[in-house]
């Protein structure tokens, strides 16, 4: 029996002969076979590319700590065998002419891509067909909406997310797994669909921090070296942000589980406020979105107008509305967060804050608000969402991590801390 | 007015004179191509030319109101951007047989917005880095036009075209307008959308443009970036520049020293302050952590390449990547903070001044065109994330030009580029 929910411990399975690329992938196709659909997180799957890969894969030395673990890619990044279409009918059906940076590095340290999974149109908020697996009748939010589900439900173990606002974190968080949006900058993004060009980042969801930290290195073409874990309970800064007044109860309820799961696991937790500049971060981050969105969509807003969602539509109309000036007093606001935010780690190694502000909505149209995640991704800090916690609704909730700019290792090893603490 | 040879005029001329009815866009596009089809041998600036589509696109250009300032105007893109129906051959053979793109780049489609036409695909190095394509300097065929945007440069120095796009991540738009002799537009970093540009290096990659005015590269980046940079720039009353041996004085050669110095006195003779400065500390270390920023940015954005079609990259691409990829993460890092660095200071010597100026190139074009030359003069300002205006005007010792670059803080492209403006005059007269 195949176990789809840890991808360095397949990895290593693989590498003693206990089993092969091949078998794990086939394993991975039979779920999907079995589940997709229920939970339709593919947009194109390449069972026999995959197959063929995998034995290649296995006839070689192991090229790297996730040798021969197959991935799903989120479908705004390109693939030089597989359609590449963005979430939107501008593009159904393109066939990109390489692969992105991410996924050819991802192919180099030996892992098979499974297929493409869904997005929403341009990772923004018109959702795909995707369900939560958890129960079919809600989101599983967006816009990482396949790569959420597909780990979520044991169809693969690894999957590539990208968050401009809250598409890697709030998934993640609905879906039940763990969702890990690296600094800004940490990886390189060539031949990935951009969206707001100092907001993108590419990231990963797993089952567990360890997982998603080695796929973010991979794709980054970094070594990959998982963080050593603490050697003492962490110090937590309780944070509820400048997002607050967005949360639900079962939001209110989950972060404080969160906060007597860490104090029982031995973690100091102490009430943390933003600095000053992150009062105007949340209008900030629309306004750099919208703005540059606008100019990165240029081609599909001026050549297919007809074509793009409603909701995009009001989002580009927003970005025309912004003036360069406008702009550029959101760049200044994001400076002064940048050069304010390690004064929020006085004392505490890491912020604790919602994942999201409740459970998932109920029906799909809805991928649900982004509203605690869009202060993370505007000042570039690394985020991890750890699952465990249940809602009042009986669906998965999660509590986010966040460390200092370029502390990733921070936030990966107390979030791994925190993973087995609250349950799962 | 009656227009003899259309490619001889200004891109804002042009958009006039189509505007009063006294030129069409076909006209226009037609008397490009036909330069281009009697001078593209000898020059090698382009990759691809659909004939038949750009004048159909001019026609239909003609048959609407103006949409933009340069409706009708026609330009070249360099081949690491996408356009619509043309295959993206970024200088390499692992894209000989790459299907075409199917959709245009933001900064194509903005400019088509606009009316304008895009001409076909120019030439650039090898992912706009190091080696070589065939495009020759049109002021002497045996020299280099720089790069790594050669074939956009070339072609505007040479009237195919009165506008080009480029891009520059070490000095790629600033060196070769130096080399051609015509203007450069680099804008502050971020502002011209960069999806659908092949990605070298993350950080410092910016869309710029060719033009033979300066207020016609204020008026294409404009359209470019989708709002008015310097529209037309603001005319000065008395020029405030400063004047800089910067950290990459000593790479330069004595033939930039002279036309550096050279037009600082004219330009005081025309009429500017003239102020000589020190650049921050914070600049010291910049030509250094440009270079490392690049290298190691270009060896994992390009990772397909590099990975999977190794038998097509250059030995000098591999080994360029190569020290890149074997940079550790802590000299990154470090480099990356000398970049924050820079960028912060950028700001503090330009309370008084409107332009800092200095020679855009380490000398003349260099008589070898596998040569494209060094980027030492440009790197520490795409560092800085700067708007920088290239101007012709000077001349080296072989009869070549030798550009002066004016540079800004970044937000402030409308000052630099009417100092700039103005620089262009007073060399010219």
């Amino acid at each position: 029996m195949v176990d789809l929910t840890d991808a360095l411990a397949l990895a290593r399975a693989i590498a003693a002969g206990e089993t092969t690329a091949v078998a794990v992938v086939e394993a991975a196709l039979a779920r999907i076979e079995a589940r997709d659909d229920a939970v339709r997180a593919w947009k194109t799957l390449a069972p026999e590319q995959a197959l063929a890969e995998a034995a290649a894969r296995d006839a070689e030395a192991p090229r790297s700590p996730l040798h021969g673990v197959p991935v799903g890619v989120k479908d705004v990044l390109d693939t030089a065998d597989l359609p590449t279409g963005y979430g939107s009918p501008i593009h159904e059906g393109a066939q990109p002419a390489a692969d992105a940076a991410a996924v050819a590095n991802l192919r180099d340290a030996g892992m098979v891509v499974l297929g493409k999974t869904v997005t929403t149109e341009f990772a923004m908020r018109t959702p795909g067909a995707t369900r939560n697996p958890h129960n079919p009748g809600h989101t599983p939010g967006g816009s990482s909406s396949g790569s959420a589900a597909a780990v979520a439900d044991g169809q693969v173990p690894l999957a590539i997310g990208t968050q401009t606002s809250g598409s890697v974190i709030r998934p993640a968080a609905f879906c039940g797994v763990v969702g890990y949006k690296p600094s800004w900058g940490y990886g390189p993004r060539a031949g990935l669909k951009m969206l707001a060009e100092s907001l993108d980042v590419v990231g990963a969801m797993a089952h567990s921090a360890a997982d998603a930290q080695a796929l973010a290195q991979a794709m980054a073409g970094r070594p990959v070296a998982p963080t050593p874990a603490l050697d003492r309970p962490p110090r937590l800064g309780l944070c509820r942000s400048p997002s607050w007044p967005s949360i639900e109860p079962a939001g209110d309820a989950a972060l404080m589980a969160a906060v007597d799961a860490a104090r029982a696991g031995g973690a100091n937790v102490v009430d943390v406020d933003l600095p000053a500049p992150f009062a105007d971060a949340l209008t900030a981050h629309d306004v750099v979105m919208t703005y540059e969105a606008r100019g990165m969509l240029a081609y599909e807003r001026t050549r297919h107008w007809s074509a793009l969602s409603p909701t995009l539509q009001d989002a580009m109309n927003r970005g025309a509305a912004a003036s360069l000036a406008d702009y550029e007093a959101a760049i200044a606001t994001r400076r002064a967060c940048r050069a304010a935010f390690a004064a929020a780690f006085d004392g505490v190694d890491a912020l604790l804050t919602p994942s999201a502000p409740g459970e998932a909505p109920a029906g799909l149209e809805f991928t649900g608000a982004p509203e605690f995640n869009r202060i993370w991704t505007f000042v570039g800090a690394p985020c991890v969402t750890v699952p465990g916690l249940t809602g009042p609704g009986g669906l998965p909730m999660g509590a986010q991590i966040i460390a200092g700019l370029g502390q990733d290792d921070r936030a990966l090893a107390v979030a791994g801390w925190l993973q087995p603490r609250l349950g799962a | 007015m009656s227009i003899d040879d259309p490619t001889q005029l200004g891109a804002l001329e042009a958009a006039a004179a189509i505007a009063a009815g006294e030129l069409t866009a076909e006209a226009l596009t037609a008397a490009c191509l036909d330069r281009i089809a009697e001078r593209d041998g000898d020059i090698g600036a382009w990759t691809a030319v659909d004939r038949e589509r750009a004048l159909a696109e001019a026609r239909a250009r003609d048959g609407e109101e103006a949409r933009g300032p340069l409706h009708g105007v026609p330009f070249g893109v360099k081949d690491i951007i996408d356009v619509a129906g043309y295959r993206t051959g970024m200088g390499s053979p692992i894209y000989r047989d790459a299907p075409p793109a199917s959709a245009d780049a933001a900064a194509v489609a903005l400019a088509r917005d606009a009316g304008m036409v895009p001409l076909g695909k120019t030439v650039t190095t090898e992912f706009a880095l190091r080696t070589a394509g065939r495009t020759r300097n049109p002021n002497r065929l045996t020299h280099s036009p720089g790069g790594s945007s050669s074939g956009s440069a070339a072609a505007t120095a040479d009237f195919h075209t009165p506008l080009a796009i480029g891009t520059q991540t070490g000095g790629s738009v600033i060196r070769p307008a130096s080399y051609c002799g015509v203007v450069g537009f680099k804008p502050t970093f971020g502002r011209i959308p960069r999806a659908g540009v092949k990605s070298v290096s993350e950080s410092l990659d910016t869309v710029g443009v060719f033009a033979r005015s300066v207020a016609d590269a204020a008026a294409f980046a404009s359209v470019l970036e989708g709002v008015d940079v310097a529209s037309p720039p603001a005319p000065l009353t008395r020029p405030r520049l400063a004047f800089a041996r910067t950290p990459a004085w000593d790479h330069l050669s004595p033939a930039a020293h002279k036309a550096g110095r050279d037009a600082a006195d004219r330009a005081r003779a025309a009429g500017a302050s003239v102020i000589e400065i020190e650049l921050p500390p914070a600049f010291r270390d910049a030509i250094d952590a440009q270079a490392t920023i690049m290298s190691y940015e270009a060896s994992r954005s390009l990772a397909y390449e590099l990975r999977f079609c190794a038998d097509d990259v250059s030995p000098a691409l591999k080994a360029y990547v190569g020290a890149g990829a074997d940079m550790n993460r802590e000299a990154y890092d470090e480099a990356r903070n000398v970049q924050a660095s820079c960028r912060a200071a950028l700001w503090s010597f330009f309370a008084d001044i409107g332009a800092l100026i200095t020679p855009a190139a380490p000398g003349e074009a260099p008589g070898n065109p596998a040569d494209t030359g060094s980027p030492v003069a440009n790197q520490i300002w795409t560092m800085a994330g700067a708007p920088v205006v290239g101007v012709p005007g000077m001349t080296g010792p072989e009869g070549l030009p030798i550009g002066m670059q004016a540079i800004g803080p970044a937000g402030r492209a409308a000052d630099v580029l009417a100092h700039a403006a103005w620089l262009h005059q007073a060399l010219a007269d």
